[in-house]
C-alpha cells in the first residue's frame, strides 16, 4: 500500500498540471499510474477510464478509479480530493474577484462580447455527443421526446433523464 | 452575492447539486445545461449573463463540468457556498466509482451500465440543444454575434480545436471591438 500522504502528493501534481484542459489528464495519469508506479497494467487503466466516464463527474474521476487500486476506500477518497483542489480554489478566486472585475466596464463588455462563443461552444457539444452516441433509429426517437419535454414542459430534468435510463435499460 | 435577496440555506445547495450530480449523466456539457435549467431558470439563482461567464471561466480552468457548480454555489453564499456545491457534486461519482471500482477489482468485470447509458445520451443530447437555444435567444444580439457563435462551433466539431483556446481567441476579439468601439465611437 502506497502511503496516503504519496497519494495526496502525486494528484495534488497532477491536479495543478491539468489546469486548462481535461484531456491531458490520460496521458498524463497513464504515463504515472501505468508506466512510473506500476499500479494497474494498462488494460486496468483503459478499463477505469471506461467505467469513469459512465459517471456524471469529470474525466478526472479516473482519480477515484486509480486511487483506489493504490490505497483503497482512503487513497480513492484521498485522490478525489486533492487532485480537484486545484481547480476549485482557483475557481473560487475567479468567483470572489467577479463581482468586483465586474464594475470595470472595459472587462464586463469584453465579457459580454464573448457570450456567443460559449453558446457556440455549447452547441458544439451536443454535435459531438450526438456524432458519438446517436446510431439508429430508437436514439434520433428517444431524442425527439427528450428535446420535446425539455423545450416545452417544465418537468424537472432529472427525473427525465432517470427515466430514459431505464428506457435504455429496458430497450437494449 | 446581494444581501437584499434571502439567502439560499447552504443545506439547499448541498441538496441541488447532490441531486445534479446523481443524474448528471454524460458528464461535461450535460452537467452545464442542468445546471442552467436547474439553477438559472427553475430557481433564479444566477443570471443566465453571470453563468455564461462563470462557465467561460470554467472552461479556461479545466473541468468545467465541476467549476461552473463552484462558480454557482460561490455566487450564492461565497466560499462555502462554492465548497458545498463542489464537494455535493462530485459526492455521487465518487461513491458510484468508489463501488464500480471494488466490484471491479474483486471479479475482475466492468458492470454493464451501458445500456442505461444509451438511453440517457440522446436525452442528454436533446436537453444540451434546448439550452444551447435558450442561450442563443437571450445571448446573440445582431449579425456579429451569430458569427463568432458559429465560428466558435465550427472551431470545436470541424477543427477540433480545445475550448480554452476558442475562448482566448473569442476574449481577444471582443477586447479590441470594445476597445476599438470606446475609441472610435
Amino acid at each position: 500500500m502506497t502511503s496516503l500522504v504519496t497519494i495526496a502528493w502525486i494528484y495534488l501534481r497532477i491536479g495543478l498540471m491539468f489546469v486548462g484542459g481535461g484531456y491531458v489528464l490520460i496521458p498524463l495519469l497513464n504515463h504515472i499510474m501505468v508506466e512510473q508506479y506500476q499500479w494497474l497494467t494498462l488494460r486496468q487503466f483503459l478499463d477505469g477510464l471506461a467505467l469513469s466516464q459512465l459517471t456524471p463527474g469529470p474525466l478526472a474521476m479516473l482519480a477515484t478509479f486509480t486511487g483506489f487500486r493504490a490505497g483503497g476506500v482512503p487513497g480513492a477518497l484521498v485522490a478525489t480530493i486533492f487532485i480537484f483542489l486545484p481547480c476549485v480554489v482557483l475557481m473560487l478566486l475567479v468567483g470572489r474577484n467577479y463581482d468586483r472585475l465586474k464594475k470595470i466596464d472595459i472587462i464586463s463588455s469584453t465579457l459580454d462580447g464573448l457570450l456567443p462563443a460559449v453558446v457556440g461552444l455549447v452547441a458544439a457539444a451536443a454535435w459531438n455527443l450526438g456524432v458519438a452516441s446517436l446510431s439508429g433509429v430508437k436514439e434520433f426517437l428517444i431524442l425527439a421526446i427528450g428535446f420535446a419535454v425539455f423545450k416545452w414542459t417544465n418537468v424537472t430534468p432529472m427525473v427525465v433523464i432517470l427515466v430514459s435510463g431505464v428506457v435504455g435499460l429496458l430497450l437494449n | 452575492m446581494s444581501n437584499s435577496a434571502q439567502k439560499v440555506r447552504l443545506s439547499e445547495i448541498f441538496l441541488t447539486f447532490a441531486t445534479i450530480g446523481l443524474t448528471g449523466f454524460g458528464g461535461g456539457m450535460a452537467i452545464v445545461a442542468l445546471v442552467e435549467r436547474v439553477c438559472v431558470r427553475e430557481k433564479g439563482w444566477i443570471s443566465s449573463e453571470e453563468f455564461l461567464h462563470g462557465l467561460a471561466f470554467g472552461q479556461v480552468l479545466g473541468p468545467f463540468s465541476l467549476n461552473v457548480c463552484t462558480f454557482t454555489g460561490h455566487h450564492l453564499r461565497g466560499i462555502r457556498g462554492g465548497i458545498i456545491a463542489a464537494t455535493a457534486f462530485i459526492l455521487p461519482s465518487f461513491l458510484l466509482v468508489t463501488l464500480l471500482s471494488w466490484i471491479y477489482f474483486t471479479y475482475n468485470k466492468l458492470p454493464q451500465l451501458q445500456a442505461a447509458l444509451k438511453g440517457t445520451n440522446p436525452v442528454i443530447i436533446g436537453l444540451i440543444v434546448v439550452v444551447a437555444i435558450d442561450m442563443a435567444r437571450k445571448q446573440i444580439k445582431g449579425g456579429g454575434g451569430l458569427l463568432m457563435a458559429i465560428a466558435a462551433f465550427s472551431a470545436s466539431v470541424f477543427l477540433k480545436l480545445n475550448a480554452a483556446w476558442i475562448l482566448l481567441g473569442a476574449a481577444l476579439w471582443s477586447l479590441c471591438s470594445s476597445y476599438y468601439r470606446r475609441r472610435f465611437t
